[in-house]
């Protein structure tokens, strides 16, 4: 029997029993509901769990240790020497030193062009560190520089992606200023800054000069709470302002694979200093939650999926039973055993498709109404997501696709009895 | 057409083992309808069957449409069934959710590729509506078979019997259910048919029906009796 011929067959047959179709129908709607609403649901907590803690599976952040062995086991400061060492480590692809600007620099105005309602004697304090330019190079804007212009010209910063964000759902609210529009490009804009000049009456320098931070990119690569500074600016005001030098404050190391990450971070700490895994355990934890809550979840929805086939399997043995004379029919009019069992597997295959595509639907459905909950119930923090589900084209076609099979696989055992049925016998 | 030798036939009922056909010889050719009669249980259904290749648990010889049904294989004979063997039963089996016509064309549903025979039908459901035609039902050709009289189905089961052009038409008791009248209908189709080329085997307990017949067997434990 041709495939259009068995599928047309099994859906003139299926019209013969409408009711037992539909409730078949409804059992693998609602296993593949389940399953794409829990992975869609996991996937889209994970995507903005990833954007509220990034962390690059490569990068290995160095700190010196808290207690320095340097000399016994060549850890001790970061130096220049300690930075080559580390990248001549097996498996790292590069290292990029890192300085915290020790100088206290404060903006009294907020930036030019941006009227953000800034409160009179509103002071920010503006932590700094000091960055290698090629750490954050594939993140600079189109045409802006990252280099040290001298102590005359305006500083170039790198700030952390999140800082609009961060911003708006947190500081601004806060300190009652003006939100900055989504998708505003902050590029190239200036903010006034006293170099020198700290909120801490104590630690201001005695030196204090005008100065403007020049905003040339964004960058997952740089903290939240710190503006990027090119390596050469820190140096600079580390020297005109005679800060001791106490070596970098980290070095990131990149790994060539992933799998290169645990053996680096060994060998860093048989060197003596300390890889911090601050940020990236705090991902990984995050990481680990969403990815075994959505495990736990697609797993209860798999096993729905499963007893849809066991109650596809059941109605289906029920149903071959009271067809056993219609399926002798068949025989008669020449269906081999093998076509009575195909028929029978492709009616399950139309419930159980019919029923995934309806689930797919629904779960699509009701991911809507979720998100329209979510939207009235959860307070706006910052990196809340439109929404709360990822429907991605595998999902899409997983849940139709998994409803068909276990329907399928339900109607494995009926499909043998269909097909081991006498004729003669039921015909009599 | 139809040419049965020795044909042997029994059941296992528990411990003990039934007869039903005791050496069973018998042969009907083209254009002849013959009837085969004996009361209820004597084996008569059984015998059509084993002629139309839906039993092939028997011993003896077995000739049909020019197939030997000998250790032919269940492929080889659901081909025989589609194209050369047409059943029609007493309580009609149609499927009640299909229509007049996608009942006759059923068969069509299981046609195998490969080799086709000259005579098989190109256009299925032209030749689904020409057996209704057949039949005198082109006018009901939409109709559920619970819309139909009871010799109304029984003509439409003849018109699937006559779908894929069989040589054999093999009818157990296809008038029990009919009033008189309509099984006189049915036995004058039957005899069109024969008349046509068909070979036509009835198993019937109906004097009327074998009386119609050329030739008729007894069948009379397990034996044919003529």
């Amino acid at each position: 029997m041709t495939f259009g011929r068995l599928v047309k067959l099994a859906r003139l047959d299926l019209r013969a029993d409408r009711r037992g179709a539909l409730l078949d129908g409804a059992a693998a709607c609602a296993g593949a509901a389940a399953l794409v609403f829990f992975v869609a649901l996991g996937l889209g907590v994970g995507q903005a769990a990833r954007r509220m803690f990034p962390s690059e599976a490569r990068a290995v952040e160095v700190v010196p240790a808290a207690v320095a062995l340097g000399s016994v086991l060549g850890g001790g400061k970061l130096d220049d020497e300690a930075v080559l060492r580390l990248a001549a480590l097996s498996g790292v692809a590069e290292a990029h030193p890192k300085l915290n600007c020790r100088v206290p620099i404060a903006a009294s105005r907020g930036p030019e062009g941006i009227p953000l309602n800034w409160p009179p004697g509103f002071v920010a304090q503006l932590p700094a560190v000091g960055v290698d330019p090629t750490l954050v190079k594939r993140d600079l804007g189109r045409g802006e520089s990252f280099q040290d212009n001298g102590p005359d010209g305006p500083i170039d910063v790198v700030a952390s992606k999140r800082l609009l964000e961060i911003y708006n759902k947190t500081i601004a609210p806060a300190w009652n200023l003006r939100r900055l529009p989504a998708g505003l490009s902050l590029l190239g804009i200036q903010l006034p800054v006293q170099v020198g000049f700290s909120i801490v009456p104590q630690k201001t320098e005695d030196r204090v000069y005008e100065s403007r931070l020049l905003l040339a990119g964004l960058s997952e690569r740089v903290p939240v709470y710190q503006l990027a500074l090119p390596l050469d600016t820190v140096k600079r005001l580390h020297r005109e302002y005679q800060k001791a030098d106490q070596g970098y404050s980290a070095v990131t190391l990149f790994a060539q694979r992933p799998e290169d990450v645990p053996p680096i971070a060994a060998a860093v700490r048989h060197m003596g200093f300390t890889v911090d895994e601050g940020e990236r355990s705090v991902a990984e934890r995050v990481g680990t939650v969403v990815a075994v809550t959505t495990g736990a979840l697609a797993l209860l929805a798999l096993l729905m999926c499963a007893l849809a086939a066991l109650a596809v399997a059941q109605s289906l043995f029920a149903t071959v039973r009271g067809r056993a004379r219609e399926l002798a029919i068949l025989r008669a009019v020449g269906a081999t055993p093998r076509d009575l069992a195909a028929l029978v597997i492709a009616e399950a295959g139309i419930v159980g498709l019919g029923g995934g595509l309806a689930g797919l639907a629904l779960a699509f459905a009701a991911s809507l109404g979720a998100d329209h909950l979510f939207a009235r119930l959860l307070p706006d923090f910052p990196f809340r997501p439109e929404s709360f589900f990822a429907f991605p084209w595998w999902l899409v076609l997983l849940g139709p696709a998994v409803a068909l099979l276990s329907a399928m696989a339900g109607a494995l055992a009926p499909a043998r009895a269909a097909a081991r049925a006498e004729p003669a016998r039921a015909l009599s | 057409m139809i040419q049965l030798r020795g044909i042997q036939k029994r059941f296992r009922d528990g411990a003990s083992t039934v007869t039903v056909l005791d050496g069973v010889d018998l042969s009907v050719h083209a254009g002849e309808m013959a009837a085969v009669v004996g009361p209820s249980g004597s084996g008569k259904s059984t015998l059509l069957y084993v002629a139309g290749a839906l039993d092939a648990d028997f011993e003896g010889e077995a000739l049909v449409a020019g197939e030997s049904l000998r250790g032919l294989s269940e492929e080889r004979r659901a081909r025989l069934r589609n194209e050369a063997v047409g059943f029609v039963f007493q309580s009609f089996n149609l499927l009640p959710a299909m229509s007049a016509l996608e009942n006759v064309l059923l068969p069509a549903f299981f046609e195998r590729g490969g080799e086709r025979r000259a005579d098989a039908p190109a256009h299925p459901r032209e030749a689904a509506r020409e057996a209704l035609a057949r039949v005198g039902l082109a006018e009901k050709a939409h109709r559920r078979p619970g819309e139909l009289s009871g010799g109304e189905r029984q003509r439409v089961a003849i018109a699937r019997a006559l779908f894929a052009r069989p040589r054999v038409l093999l009818a157990d008791e296809p008038t029990g259910n009919l009033d008189l009248a309509t099984g006189q209908e049915i036995v004058e189709i039957f005899l069109g048919l024969a008349r046509a080329g068909l070979a036509v085997l009835v198993a019937t307990h109906e004097e009327r029906v074998s009386a119609a017949c050329g030739r008729v067997w007894r069948l009379d434990h397990g034996r044919l009796v003529p």
